[in-house]
């Protein structure tokens, strides 16, 4: 019965991988003979790739035996090759996958310094390097900080603001400082303890600043010369819905958890169905609800429709978390002549910082990167966020707004590529401590 | 905690007192803001919600004076009312309006269209150039149509309760209908949606054959052709990457998690660019390699393998710490015990690391799956048109349109004619099919297990 099973699975496999490609095959076929314009076409190039491929790992192999025979018998022992022969290739693998995953962010990265600025470029490149001719390594023989430039035109800057910047910056280069110095002297807590600091104080202040933007500084013509404003708005929103969302769910996760009242399995059954509803499918009900409370354009009105998207998942998340929690603690503390609420509010909150970050960061980079409903509610330039204005860049003259569009993802990308990062093992426990329950 | 009432009595005690305590609060609230209003004009509606916040936190304690075991449910309540306020109120209404014709040109206000120079016959009864049918465009009659009258800045609306040949009786007078205020007076019929009962339903039935369902089998097959695609990848790079013996594992698993690190909202925008057909720098690589420019954007199956490659390149990053995670559960002792019991590295990982795996993985496949059958984001920002059109399919459903893509571009995008009803009718369509896939995986998974006790 259980060979059948299997046979079934593979057969089923097979099916589809002979499907797959028979498809592919007449989809190569429908292919038209036309080579992109401005690039560069190697008749055959793929087989020169594929032997030279397979030259490296000749050379590994190579490399592996002879670098075995001399260690055995420099040490006199006898190790077989295979198992450095097997890491070579590994590497050399990896060091490919990394160039295919890195090479759509190397293109935005050259397009944001190319000052010519043009998706739709016929131009052929005067140079003996291959890759840069074929447009496949970014020509950087003309780069400049135009397209960068662009997206803060027109932006009145008061003296009290460069004097923030400079601050910024002075702290960003004593972090970078102190991790120089940290990785030169490993096992110093106080560098990183002091490289922390710094960090937050810039990142607080960044904030600070950002939100000290007012509207009225920004007196840039074109669409572009918002773009701090829409950074401003996103970070706002962002910051304010992960703030919300933890407000929202701490008590309902602990009474979830903690709390042994009739129809408390219902409830719980409520609050995870209701978040099956596609949210922004009730788009216009929603609208309707923010156009009748005059919160249409309002960051408002945008984080109260976000506000019923974020509470089902951190409620779930939070109740599991608090169940793993012993709950002595409280208990003692309720001896001790606190009330349930004094329990939860001084006990079992601090205890939850980490799962807090985590559902912050959580609902942090899932509203950064929200489209359809801030592109519904938010209306004018001035309250746009950094992915609508994008999406205004690609939806207008996308090809001759080619190089500020890619300045405006690279600086776009920064706040989303920090938080990951610098949080980075929050986001790996959050997920196997409350979401994944073995 | 508190005596609470025991079983479906308690329950319901629960639910009624609270429901009183938050409907007193509202009756208060709106009257406080009645009262501000008094003095201040021009509030903005939204103070509203302030006064009904204001007006229920007495009521909270005074309730709790009464009903002591009500503190337990004051944890839930921030979360309920939100919840209630935010997402049930609006999935009630669209499924209310799943089962009507609201759409742009029906939405409750004056049809502009329609608008006409009238002049009063009596204070009730108003003279038409011509035939009044024909001019509001009511169709046959016009008895029972609604109507805004106006001139000036006074406006009211009536109902139409008499018609002539070029007359209208209205059901009573307007008020400014006597006063001698000088102006055109004008008349527009109020367009207004009603309930259609299931027509929208059968409307996307009747058309099934070449829009609901190629784009479920689409649908389908893309949330499924992602999630199997990056769990393969990411399953391979985290069994290599979880080696101990590989040098430099921790910098190519911080390196290759960039594409989730980076917001997919500029990622996909970004990928736009690049698989542009003539100038997108993947066909200059591809065209290094030998390879003619490949129509991804522009051909049905390109488009198609070209989304689930970019859902690739976005995804395996997250399979791969779900695998790494997974991986570290597994205390190494059981690698070397299998080692000196003389098992070979191959029947080590069937015999210990896929075992272990699948039981992590389950979950993360389900709701990937259930996460990329809405994934609005890739399908649209990636192809704003959705692709090739289907043939004689509607013009909101082309090829590489998803359900949910389906549905707001039929509510909000011109080629759909703000056709809210009939996006409400798709909406409630993928809410039922995306129930059935968690109810799949809730019992897959048995999450809910324990809590049904």
């Amino acid at each position: 019965m259980r060979l059948a099973r299997t046979a079934v699975g593979w057969l089923i496999a097979l099916a589809v991988i002979v499907y797959g490609a028979l498809l592919f095959r007449s989809m190569v076929a429908s292919v038209p003979h036309s080579k992109a314009f401005g690039s560069v076409f190697i008749a055959n190039g793929w087989l020169t790739v594929t032997l030279s491929l397979v030259g490296a790992v000749m050379v590994l192999l190579a490399y592996s035996l002879i670098y075995t025979a001399l260690a055995n018998r420099a040490r006199g022992r006898s190790r077989t090759p295979w198992p450095l022969f097997r890491q070579s290739v590994t590497h050399l693998g990896l060091w490919i996958l990394i160039a295919v995953v890195y090479y759509p962010v190397l293109q935005v990265v050259g397009a944001s310094f190319d000052p010519r600025n043009n998706l739709f470029s016929f131009r052929q490149i005067k140079t003996t390097n291959l890759l840069v001719r074929a447009k496949v390594l970014p020509d950087l023989s003309q780069a400049s900080l135009e397209n960068y430039a662009k997206l803060i035109e027109g932006v009145l800057v008061p003296a009290w603001q460069w004097v923030l910047i400079a601050v910024l910056a002075a702290l960003l280069i004593g972090a970078l400082g102190l991790g120089l110095g940290r990785h030169w002297s490993p096992g110093a807590h106080r560098l990183e303890r002091w490289q922390n600091r710094t960090l937050l104080t810039f990142a607080v202040l960044l904030f600070g600043g950002l939100m000290a933007l007012s509207p009225s500084q920004f007196t840039g013509m074109s669409t572009e010369s918002h773009f701090v404003l829409w950074a401003r708005n996103t970070l706002l929103l962002s910051g304010a819905t992960g703030m919300l969302a933890v407000l929202l769910t701490a008590s309902a996760g602990y009474a979830f958890a903690r709390f042994r009242f009739p129809g408390r399995y219902g409830m719980l059954m409520v609050f995870v169905f209701i978040q099956m509803f596609p949210g922004f499918l009730a788009l216009i009900a929603i609208y309707y609800l923010l156009s009748t409370l005059d919160l249409i354009n309002t960051f408002t009105g945008l984080l109260l429709a976000y506000s019923g998207g974020v509470i089902s998942f951190g409620t779930w998340v939070f109740k599991g978390y608090v169940e793993s929690l012993s709950p002595s603690l409280e208990e003692a503390a309720m001896i001790d002549g606190a009330s349930r609420f004094q329990a939860f509010l001084r006990v079992l909150l601090p205890l939850s910082a980490p799962m807090f970050v985590f559902i912050f960061l959580l609902q942090f980079v899932g509203t950064y990167s929200e489209f359809v409903l801030a592109s519904l509610v938010l209306t004018g330039v001035k309250s746009w966020t950094v992915g609508i204005g994008l999406y205004n860049f690609t939806t207008g003259s996308f090809s001759t707004r080619w190089g500020v569009f890619a300045a405006a993802s690279v600086l776009g990308s920064l706040p989303i590529l920090a938080v990951f990062y610098g949080f980075q093992r929050y986001f790996v426990s959050g997920y196997t401590a409350g979401a994944v329950k073995e | 905690m508190h005596r609470h009432p025991p079983g479906f009595r308690g329950l319901l005690l629960a639910l009624a007192t609270l429901t009183a305590a938050v409907g007193l609060a509202v009756v208060v609230g709106v009257l406080l803001f009645w009262l501000v209003r008094v003095w201040v004009h021009d509030l903005p509606n939204y103070l509203l919600l302030l006064t009904t916040g204001l007006a229920l936190l007495p009521m909270l304690v005074l309730f709790r004076r009464r009903f002591p075991f009500l503190s337990d449910w004051y944890y839930l309540l921030p979360a309920t009312l939100f919840l209630l306020a935010f997402t049930v109120y609006p999935i009630v209404l669209t499924m209310a309006l799943a089962f009507t014709n609201f759409s742009g040109k029906n939405y409750g206000r004056p049809d502009r269209a329609t608008e006409t120079a009238v002049t009063f016959v009596a204070p009730d009864t108003l003279r038409f150039p011509s035939d009044p049918a024909r001019a509001l465009q009511c169709g046959d009659s016009c008895v029972g149509a609604q109507l805004e009258v106006y001139r000036g800045n006074d406006r009211a609306r009536q109902t139409v309760t008499g018609e002539g040949s070029t007359t209208l009786t209205l059901n009573r007078a307007p008020a400014f209908a006597t006063s001698t205020q000088a102006g055109q007076l004008y008349v527009a019929r109020i367009s207004n949606y009603h309930f259609i009962g299931f027509r929208n339903f059968t409307f996307i039935l009747s058309n099934a054959a070449t829009s609901l369902w190629p784009v479920f089998r689409w649908n389908v097959v893309f949330a499924a052709g992602s999630v199997l695609l990056t769990a393969l990848m990411g399953l391979i790079l985290g069994v290599v990457l979880n080696d101990a013996k590989l040098r430099l594992r921790n910098f190519y698993r911080t390196a290759l998690i960039i594409s989730w690190a980076l917001p997919n909202i500029i990622t996909i925008q970004m990928w736009n660019a690049l698989l542009n057909q003539q100038f997108g720098a993947v066909n200059r690589l591809l065209g290094l390699l030998g390879i003619y420019s490949i129509p991804w954007l522009t051909q049905t199956d390109w488009a198609k393998l070209g989304i689930i490659l970019v859902n690739l390149w976005l995804g395996f990053p997250f399979m791969m710490t779900a695998t790494l995670g997974a991986l570290s559960t597994i205390p190494n002792e059981l690698y070397e015990s299998a080692q000196i019991d003389g098992a070979s590295p191959w029947q080590a990982f069937r015999g210990i690391t896929l075992p272990l795996v699948r039981t992590a993985f389950t979950p993360v496949l389900l709701t990937s799956f259930a996460f990329n059958f809405n994934n609005f984001n890739l399908i649209y920002l990636l192809l704003p048109q959705g692709g090739p059109a289907i043939p004689g399919g509607m013009a909101t459903a082309n090829s590489t349109d998803i359900l949910i893509s389906w549905a707001y571009k039929t509510a909000f995008r011109s080629e759909g004619g703000s056709a809210y009803g009939l996006g409400s009718a798709i909406a409630l369509i993928i809410f039922v099919v995306t129930v059935g896939i968690s109810l799949i995986n809730f019992n897959l998974t048995g999450a809910f297990k324990e809590e049904a006790r």
